[in-house]
């Protein structure tokens, strides 16, 4: 086992290297070159003061080198081992600190701003996952149950009718009818918090004034809809899949042998049936991960949120070269263990696998 | 079989996630408290200092001299022997008015998220807007009448040969912690922004045309190396940097370094400031409070200023509609639908103006494409084209009459602009003869221009994509165009292209806009030397004639001698028609009717994101929203 784990550990390094030098291929290949976009922000600018910004630029991070050299140094700066200068300016080889660089647009280190931007996407994850989770499961299984029946039939033409439906369009509909003084005015449009919610206790309080609702009510308050927005559409490929499995497993000799020996309905569906179904949600909740660290940057820009959804997208668009390779490396590593993890998980789970 | 995960395990599991979830927020809540606290700290420290410093003057019988001290004498505010706080009499103005009041919150929103506020590193206009209200500049302008006005300079001397520009620092000015401003400060903020360990490429490029700026007692003194006439609203309006705050970042280059990276170190003397000026991060949202130790003869009004982030367009409309934000800057079909529905209209008040600055969009042919010249390089073509160009239509069915056509660049609320030129009218005729004089004409009878060598007319039309504004313009073009038989592409392109294809002119024709200012440089845009790799003048046009008319505007001084240059340059470009100049939006806000003292000014309005400018905006007290 523990040499599976190192063989794949260790296959991890050219996949990664890989996937950063497609990256890389790519945005250097894209027309308008790296740091175009830069000039655009700024919107009206003076010739002299372009040169400026370009040279500035081009001198700091090295834009006018050749591309291989380009991407060898960036390797060489988020390695853990490789050369580094010292001030007398040698080159010395060793191991020294990783450095992801900096943004070019946002001017800032790069782990600042995953650093930023990942615990809300993940707040908003934590919240978002048990509930599509636990909500597809249950229904999953009770749509097993009640094969063919009117359960069975209005769940499936829900999600399915949900699953339809355009994250974009439901949001702009729930601002439009739950956060307008027009309509219904029960959560607010945008953002994370109050504008006051920095003076205000954790937990809710009594104040003279009457109950302020304090941080952390505020929070869960200001994540209702987007929390909604990323829910809805989740149900219907889990329900599917858990209704499929159920299926399966119900009709097994094992099943029909326990309800044989006199175990109750019950004991057969949830105790045997449903954990060996549990299987394929296993594959699909790995495969989820890498997507729920970038984040939905439909949903973050709607409620102008600042999560890593909107980090990746701007930084594709922006051409911030730093910003997209370190995120890229980042989810592609985090991908590769959570498919290792999967694996180990599937020999856990499975007396039938097995790495010796 | 009995110890497998079963669902009380798993319920278990989410109570001990929700406990760790909750001791995390707790943790960041604590972070807050702890930064809420060192800011308490730090202001009780600065009025102990002040209280130290009002004692030791009242021991030493000296009346405190900060500030503005006529005000409680004179009636009217103003005086003959205060001629130098000029700056300040609309402010002071205002607060004559019988219902005025100060407190309440002013609620701004920005479409997009700030990176950093730091001045000299920071690059879009967003950051500007917030530093206006925290960074004092020596001078400002009369909203009204558009003259330079003192603000931190009480007065100042060009020298003759317009090298050389004293500005006399006023007495007791101060920073927002209290230290004093002093010439020393101005001197400083030209040497820190000249060093090159600092990130500001953008702006040391444009204050290199300073040579040098020196501490004299009480004067600070710009020189220059040759006469240009922007020096002096160069020199009147660089942000004023403190040195007790932005000097340790010289020290070493690890220091320039954490400058550089910086989100948020954003502190002066104006009449708002950051709460936290060292540690400003963009998740902390952008709130101004009310410097109290403003050191001007009118206080600012407004508690707080806020700006919030609101990126999505459907949220933001909700927002005004709901009153969370002051401010909403319509486009024409959200104005005309607005501006009659009756619930909008009970809670804000909307304006319509140009504003001075503002900008125009034009079309721009390109004279010379890989080193031949093409069809645009005839005169005569380029007027035809604009004869072609019927600007009213586009002003009234694209813009919905929000627009008025523009002839030349230069603003017609400025002094620039040449009145005795006409916008060409629509005029088919005129423009089929002046194209057959150019040697277009239909020879083989399929509706569409030939050339002498039987290539027929037709042209692309590049545009930024993703504007519905431009799509439209160019639409309704290509069917001005193809009635005189000249066949238009739409070439919708995306930002990176679009810069590619201006650097290595490499297109037919290009719709942009320029943004603007209250005096422009022609020099950066149609002068024959901008057209090198990077320039300006990327439509490759060259007349020896607007050459030297702007080589000598630019080298005059005189205000009254300078404005007859700019006319002849604009009757050149009239002429020339380099450009075919097509549009001014007007701009479309609406505010909240709390606020009170809106006006209409020359310059467009007298809002408080205009330039440096004491507010004079205000909200009665029976109206206010907000309280600390």
């Amino acid at each position: 086992m523990i040499q599976y784990i190192i063989r794949r550990l260790l296959l991890m390094l050219p996949t990664l290297a890989g996937i950063t030098l497609l990256v890389f291929s790519v945005m250097a290949m894209a027309p308008g070159g790296i740091g175009a976009n830069l000039m655009t922000r700024g919107g009206d600018m003076r010739p002299e003061e372009r040169a400026a910004m370009v040279a500035y630029l081009n001198q700091r991070y090295g834009l006018d080198q050749p591309m291989s050299v380009q991407y060898l140094r960036w390797l060489n700066n988020v390695l853990p081992i490789g050369y580094t200068s010292t001030p007398s300016g040698e080159r010395e080889f060793g191991f020294k600190q990783p450095d992801l660089g900096m943004s070019f647009v946002k001017n800032r280190p790069v782990l600042d701003l995953v650093a930023d931007a990942l615990p809300i996407t993940l707040l908003l994850n934590a919240l978002t996952v048990p509930f599509v989770f636990i909500g597809s499961i249950m229904m999953g299984v009770y749509t097993a149950r009640f094969r063919g029946q009117a359960l069975d039939v209005g769940i499936g033409t829900a999600n399915l009718a949900l699953w339809s439906i355009p994250t974009i369009w439901m949001g702009v509909m729930l601002i439009g009818f739950f956060a307008s003084e027009q309509y219904l005015k029960w959560f607010p449009t945008s953002g994370l918090e109050s504008m006051r919610a920095d003076s205000w206790t954790f937990l809710p309080t009594h104040t003279p004034d009457g109950w302020q609702h304090g941080y952390l009510l505020d929070l869960l308050w200001h994540m209702v809809l987007p929390v909604i927005c990323l829910t809805y559409s989740g149900f219907a490929f889990l329900t599917k899949l858990t209704r499929s499995a159920v299926l399966e497993n119900l009709s097994a000799d094992y099943a029909r042998t326990a309800r044989a020996k006199g175990a109750s309905a019950q004991v057969v569906l949830w105790r045997h049936v449903f954990r060996n179904s549990l299987l394929p949600l296993i594959t699909v909740a790995a495969s989820i991960l890498p997507g729920l660290l970038v984040g939905s940057v439909i949903v973050e820009s709607i409620f102008s949120i600042d999560g890593m959804g909107k980090l990746v997208v701007e930084a594709v668009q922006m051409r911030d070269r730093e910003l997209v390779l370190s995120i890229t490396l980042i989810t592609g590593m985090l991908t590769l263990f959570s498919y290792l993890l999967m694996d180990i998980c599937y020999a856990l789970a499975d007396p039938r696998v097995s790495y010796e | 079989m009995g110890n497998r995960f079963g669902v009380k395990d798993l319920l278990l599991y989410l109570f001990l996630t929700a406990i760790l979830a909750s001791i995390w927020l707790a943790m960041v809540q604590i972070d807050r408290q702890w930064e809420f606290i060192s800011l308490t700290e730090e202001q009780l420290e600065e009025q102990t200092k002040d209280i130290a410093e009002i004692r030791r003057r009242l021991q030493r019988g000296m009346i405190p001299s900060a500030g503005y001290q006529n005000r409680d004498d004179n009636e009217s505010g103003l005086n003959a022997n205060t001629k130098s706080w000029r700056g300040f009499e609309r402010a002071l103005q205002a607060q004559q008015q019988p219902d005025y009041a100060q407190g309440d919150w002013l609620v701004d929103y920005f479409p997009d998220n700030l990176l950093t506020l730091t001045p000299s590193i920071s690059s879009d206009t967003y950051a500007a807007a917030v530093q206006q209200r925290v960074l004092d500049t020596l001078i400002t302008r009369d909203p009204e009448t558009l003259e330079w006005l003192p603000l931190v300079a009480e007065s100042w001397q060009i020298s003759d040969d317009g090298l050389t520009i004293r500005f006399k620092i006023r007495d007791g000015v101060t920073f927002a912690d209290g230290e004093p401003l002093t010439a020393e400060d101005v001197a400083f903020t030209h040497r820190f922004v000249m060093d090159e360990r600092i990130a500001a490429p953008r702006w040391r490029a444009s204050l290199a045309r300073i040579t040098e700026v020196t501490a004299e007692g009480n004067e600070a003194v710009f020189r220059y190396e040759e006469p240009y006439f922007g020096t002096f609203e160069l020199a009147g309006t660089l942000p004023i940097l403190a040195e007790h705050f932005y000097g340790r970042y010289l020290e070493s280059v690890e220091a320039a370094e954490e400058f550089n990276r910086s989100t948020g170190l954003l502190f002066g003397s104006g009449p708002y400031r950051l709460e936290n000026p060292s540690a400003w991060t963009p998740d902390q949202g952008i709130v101004l409070v009310r410097n109290d130790r403003y050191w001007g003869a009118a206080q600012p009004p407004f508690e707080r200023i806020v700006y919030k982030v609101i990126q999505n367009d459907a949220a933001l409309l909700t927002e005004f509609r709901n009153g969370d934000i002051d401010f909403y800057r319509a486009r024409p079909l959200d104005y005309r639908e607005l501006k009659d529905d009756a619930e909008v209209a009970k809670r804000a008040q909307s304006f319509q103006y140009y504003d001075a600055r503002g900008g125009y969009a034009y079309i721009a042919w390109n004279q010379l494409n890989d080193g031949t010249p093409t069809r645009f390089a005839d005169k005569r073509v380029r007027q035809a084209l604009t004869y072609l160009t019927d600007r009213d239509r586009i002003t009234n069915e694209v813009m919905l009459g929000y627009a008025t056509p523009a002839n030349g660049p230069f603003n017609p609320l400025g002094k620039q602009l040449n009145p005795d030129l006409p916008t060409r009218q629509f005029d088919l005729d005129k423009a089929r003869s002046l194209l057959a004089e150019a040697g277009y004409e239909d020879r083989d009878g399929d509706g569409i221009l030939e050339s002498a060598e039987g290539e027929p007319f037709r042209f692309k039309l590049s545009y930024p994509s993703g504007s519905d504004d431009y799509k439209r313009i160019v639409l309704l073009l290509k069917d001005l165009y193809v009635q005189a038989g000249i066949i238009l592409e739409p070439d919708p392109l995306d930002w990176p292209l679009m810069l590619k294809a201006l650097e290595s002119k490499t297109y037919d024709a290009i719709s942009l806009a320029w943004s603007s200012g209250f005096e422009i440089d022609l020099f950066q845009f149609f002068h024959s030397s901008q057209m090198a790799t990077g320039g300006d003048n990327f439509i490759n046009y060259a007349s020896p004639e607007l050459d030297a008319l702007i080589d000598q505007a630019r080298a005059e001084m005189d205000e009254s001698k300078r404005m007859p240059l700019w006319h002849q340059a604009h009757e050149v470009l009239w002429e020339d028609q380099p450009y075919t100049f097509l549009m001014r939006r007007s701009r479309l806000d609406f505010v909240d009717r709390r606020i009170q003292n809106i006006q209409r000014v020359a310059a467009g309005l007298n809002s408080p994101g205009l330039w440096q400018m004491p507010t004079e905006w205000y909200v009665p007290a029976p109206m206010q929203k907000y309280q600390d």
